[in-house]
């Protein structure tokens, strides 16, 4: 290994390296930050994020493959990238408020997120099964402690311990898959497993393989039947940590799927039909059980995994359009799903939880302007034009029809109008119902910000999607 | 590029909501709505007056890319089909707000900007040349109506409401699927003119056909898919039903002309039997229900499900006689049902019961009112001299060259409003003056004479004279049939009928 080729390495993972320096850093000197001055810790990590993005959109210009095969940064992964910083500081600017209120306000709160935030990158970035589950892992590892970070919250403990339990449990499965790969291709690399996959007729042992790697990516985005975490763990996690989760991590798992399973080799042999069931039933699932929910995490927590299900259809159209639609789609989703939990996040003030839906009756009456911007995150999940959430949406059709799965982009819109119901049932109770009470939300001037800006991101993406749909579909990996 | 007329009548009432959420007081904000209203109806007057009949071509045309990526731009333009339409929208506009006045007393502010955002959609959606840019003003008209009906409206406004925003939505997300495949097999642009130049296998139009079906159908309201209409209209306030009377119910019967009809030929022809069957059966159906109703906004919502058969009954004769009398009897709905709503409105105003029952003899209380319900009453049952008889019997002699047994029952269910529409006049207006005693009763104001008289104008100036009426639509039809049957056979058709 020659220096100059060390620092062709250093240089293509500067982000993942700033963002990890700066967490350990983080770590020791927050041990000294006094009382009071929490919020330093705050604009550190806001700070470290954002030097990060500078250095990627800097370093964006070329594709620099790094550590012999194992890491590659690309286009796609600025776009991930790019995704995470957004929910990783919209999630800090979030949490100044909340973490008083819920008393962790302690730094391990802010290294645990940005340590997830390296995991995330890293697998964005990792074209090697062994990198994809170090990412994954470091990402995993620090959510699990960041869900049960109410220490003296029954709920979030729960949480915590099926979320461990059941993510070990999806990563063992997956390293099993890994290892079985390796067994029969000799190989962890992307490539090389399409290369050996190529021209021979499937191996049962390999498409055995390829289903033990699908249910451990499949756990991490929360599609069905590896969904029965996600309600849980969103209710009982601090909303930010929700928040991120529904996300962040899910957008990462996105990218592993995409890389893998889009490789063009790959996406030779019949895996689509599979894929296709899950979106169906993932979809099909958190649109009818949301139906019934009355509270608001886990209405939020089985619409994400709706929304999930909307994006699988993405992946299973494949193609150029296809990834790209996918990539749009969980940009648009941060944007409007922080929206919305930033809303839940600021009623959280004293005794009052707005947890329950019926805790938002009323909601015009006190705050003519929250209601309106919940409004519109509401319509854009539902997927109602002019909003981003359509347009996101629509795209996905788009690669859908383009690939000639008109069948099943009927169904994905039929599921999506099951779901408009309980979005706009929300809409119902904040704007057709009675106070029951007076609303304290608490809007500090981060929370102010971050409303700003996923606004600006639904309803600008929404009328002018034009940018950010080039902007997709010139990140899509090999075109 | 010329002027962008249309942009602007479009983007008027977008800036007054704007404006609208600004001001303080609950009267400012119903006198700058009416302002508003009144520079935009002024404005598509102006259109209207410089629109050139002697065309086909669209007018006013501009374009503009929006996501070039997808083929998809901001294209707008009238021709004479869709022409009556945007001024019948600016001139409901002006109404409802008229309309709504004293009724909506609560979130004024907001009902205003629900309001002119409802107008700037439709009023997109009657100028879009792009098949995305309609879908996307069709669909987001979704989300003030639901706020419209659902917070101003009566007591059981919010089942209304989520009926109205379920069935719509669900109608039109196949809708949506269709516009993609037609983007697909159309050389993949979403411009609606190109797109009408596209010759598809009839296979592909079948399909697309009932897709598109499903959202118009929905829309229109046509038997069977008609069931939100009555419990929307019965909850809306005033303004909503005159709306979703005026205007929204004419943008199904429009997505026909626009889309299926020149686009999908074939299988409009093909199909144009079982359309028939349904639009007679929704004319007599919908009057038989309407007879039976106790409530006056019931009455009045189900005789517009009889009067929009007739609609698709002309559409769907496809020849120049029902198509014309079809787009005629839009209007003319459009008025008509939208004065009887707002009617409905100021009475129930007054009383606050629309029951029937409830009343009579309101001629002796409100000799005015009466006077005018009279002449609307009429003009709905198609009077000769009123603006419904033209356009009904253009339709029933197109029903009557495409199908005999058709127009026959379409006959029937004209019988039949002559019977409800009878029948709810004489128990209102005429009998014992009981309603006096039991009610407050006041005649009508200037206020309210203001939002009536261009109503009225419209009935009697396109009963006595339709001629510019029909010259507006009357070179764009032609041009249609002949997308519809070819040059040689619309000709033919055209001498039969």
């Amino acid at each position: 290994m020659s220096a100059a080729e060390l620092l062709e390495w250093v240089l293509a993972s500067l982000p993942e390296i700033l963002v990890i320096t700066g967490a350990c850093v983080l770590l020791i000197v927050g041990q000294f930050v006094r009382r009071g001055q929490e919020h330093l810790l705050v604009w550190a990590s806001v700070a470290i994020v954002l030097i990060a993005a500078l250095a990627t959109v800097l370093l964006a210009a070329e594709i620099r493959p790094a550590y012999r095969g194992m890491f590659i940064a690309d286009r796609f992964a600025v776009f991930f990238k790019m995704v995470f910083y957004l929910a990783t500081v919209l999630t800090f600017l979030l949490s100044r408020k909340y973490v008083d209120i819920e008393g962790i306000a302690i730094s391990e709160y802010y290294v645990l997120l940005l340590f997830a935030l390296t995991g995330m990158m890293i697998m964005a970035s990792a074209i090697d099964l062994l990198s994809i589950y170090v990412g994954l892992e470091l990402m995993a590892l620090s959510t699990y402690v960041l869900t049960g970070f109410l220490r003296r919250d029954r709920r979030s403990n729960e949480a915590a311990l099926k979320y461990v339990i059941l993510g070990a449990v999806s990563t063992a499965i997956f390293l099993y898959g890994v290892s079985l790969v390796y067994g029969l291709t000799g190989t962890t690399a992307l490539e090389g497993i399409a290369a050996a996959v190529a021209g021979q007729p499937l191996d049962p042992a390999l498409l055995l393989a390829v289903v033990f790697i699908v249910a451990g990516l499949v756990f991490k985005i929360g599609a069905v039947p590896f969904h029965m975490w996600v309600p849980d763990v969103y209710e009982g996690a601090p909303t930010t940590i929700t928040a991120f989760m529904s996300v962040g991590p899910k957008a990462a798992g996105f990218a592993v799927i995409l890389r893998v399973f889009l490789n063009p080799l790959i996406a030779a042999s019949d895996a689509w039909i599979i894929v296709a069931a899950i979106a169906v039933a993932t979809m099909a699932l958190g649109s009818f059980v949301a139906l019934v929910q009355d509270n608001f995490k886990r209405l939020l927590a089985y619409s994400s995994i709706a929304h999930a299900g909307f994006a699988v259809f993405g992946v299973v159209a494949g193609g150029a359009d296809g990834i790209a639609s996918v990539m749009l789609y969980l940009l648009i989703y941060a944007f409007m799903n922080l929206g919305i939990f930033s809303i839940v996040i600021m009623m959280r003030s004293g005794d009052f939880l707005g947890e329950s839906i019926e805790d938002y009756a009323g909601l015009s009456k006190w705050h003519p302007g929250l209601a309106l911007l919940m409004l519109l995150y509401l319509f854009s999940l539902a997927g109602i034009p002019p909003t981003a959430g359509f347009f996101a949406k629509f795209y996905v059709l788009v690669a859908l029809v383009e690939r000639g799965f008109v069948a099943l982009a009927v169904i994905a819109v039929l599921l999506s109008a099951v779901a408009a119901y309980f979005y706009i049932r929300v809409v119902m109770v904040i704007y057709m119902r009675e106070p029951k009470r007076a609303f304290e939300p608490a809007l500090t001037p981060a929370v102010r910000t971050t409303l700003a800006v996923t606004a600006a991101g639904t309803i600008g993406i929404g009328l002018y999607p034009a940018w950010f749909l080039r902007l997709a579909q010139t990140s899509v990996f090999g075109g | 590029m010329e002027f962008p007329l249309l942009s602007l009548i479009i983007l008027t009432p977008a800036a007054g909501a704007a404006i609208l959420a600004l001001l303080p007081s609950d009267d400012a904000v119903r006198r700058v709505a009416l302002g508003v209203t009144l520079i935009d109806l002024a404005l598509a007057i102006a259109m209207l007056a410089s629109f050139d009949t002697t065309t086909h071509e669209m007018q006013f045309t501009e374009i503009r890319p929006w996501v070039p990526a997808l083929g998809i731009n901001y294209a707008l333009g009238v021709d004479g089909i869709s022409a009556l339409f945007v001024f019948l929208t600016a001139l409901l506009g002006a109404v409802s707000v008229l309309a709504s006045w004293v009724a909506i007393d609560r979130k004024v502010k907001e009902f205003m900007v629900n309001l002119l955002a409802m107008q700037a959609l439709m009023l997109g959606v009657f100028s879009a040349l792009d098949l995305f840019l309609f879908y996307v003003l069709w669909e987001a008209m979704l989300i003030p109506m639901y706020l419209i009906i659902g917070i101003w409206g009566g007591e059981g406004r919010i089942y209304a409401a989520f009926k109205f925003f379920l069935y719509t939505l669900a109608g039109s997300l196949l809708f949506l699927i269709g516009v993609i495949v037609l983007y697909f097999h159309g050389g993949e642009t979403f411009d609606i003119l190109a797109l009408t130049a596209r010759e598809l296998p009839f296979r592909v139009q079948s399909w697309l056909f009932f897709a598109f079906l499903i959202a118009f159908a929905v829309k229109v309201p046509m038997v069977p898919v008609h069931t939100w209409l009555p419990d929307a209209h019965v909850q809306a306030p005033t303004a909503g039903s005159i709306i979703l009377a005026g205007v929204l119910l004419k943008m199904g019967a429009y997505g026909f002309l626009r889309f299926s009809l020149p686009m999908l030929p074939e299988a409009s022809v093909h199909y144009s039997t079982l359309m028939l069957a349904l639009s007679a059966l929704a004319i007599v159906y919908g009057g038989l229900l309407a007879l039976a109703q106790d409530d006056l906004k019931k009455l009045v919502a189900y005789s517009s499900i009889s009067h929009m058969g007739f609609v698709t009954l002309g559409i769907f004769s496809l020849n120049l006689h029902g198509l014309e009398g079809s787009i005629l009897q839009m209007f003319n709905h459009g008025v008509t049902t939208g004065a009887l709503f707002l009617f409905v409105g100021l009475i129930y105003e007054r009383t606050h019961t629309r029951s029937i029952a409830d009343y009579g003899g309101l001629m002796k209380a409100a000799p005015v009112y009466t006077a005018f319900l009279a002449l609307f009453t009429l003009s709905s049952m198609a009077l000769p001299g009123t603006n419904s008889f033209v356009g009904e019997l253009l339709v029933l002699s197109g029903g009557f060259a495409a199908n005999p047994a058709f127009g026959a029952a379409a006959v029937v269910g004209a019988v039949l409003s002559a019977a409800y529409l009878l029948g709810m006049y004489g128990k209102v207006a005429l009998g014992h003056a009981s309603v006096g005693e039991r009610f407050q009763i006041r005649d009508v104001n200037g206020r309210e004479i203001a939002a009536i008289l261009p109503l009225a104008l419209f009935v009697l100036w396109v009963g006595l004279y339709p001629k510019p009426f029909l010259e507006i639509i009357d070179v764009s039809v032609k041009h249609l049939l002949v997308q519809v049957h070819g040059t040689g056979a619309a000709h033919e058709r055209g001498r039969a009928s």
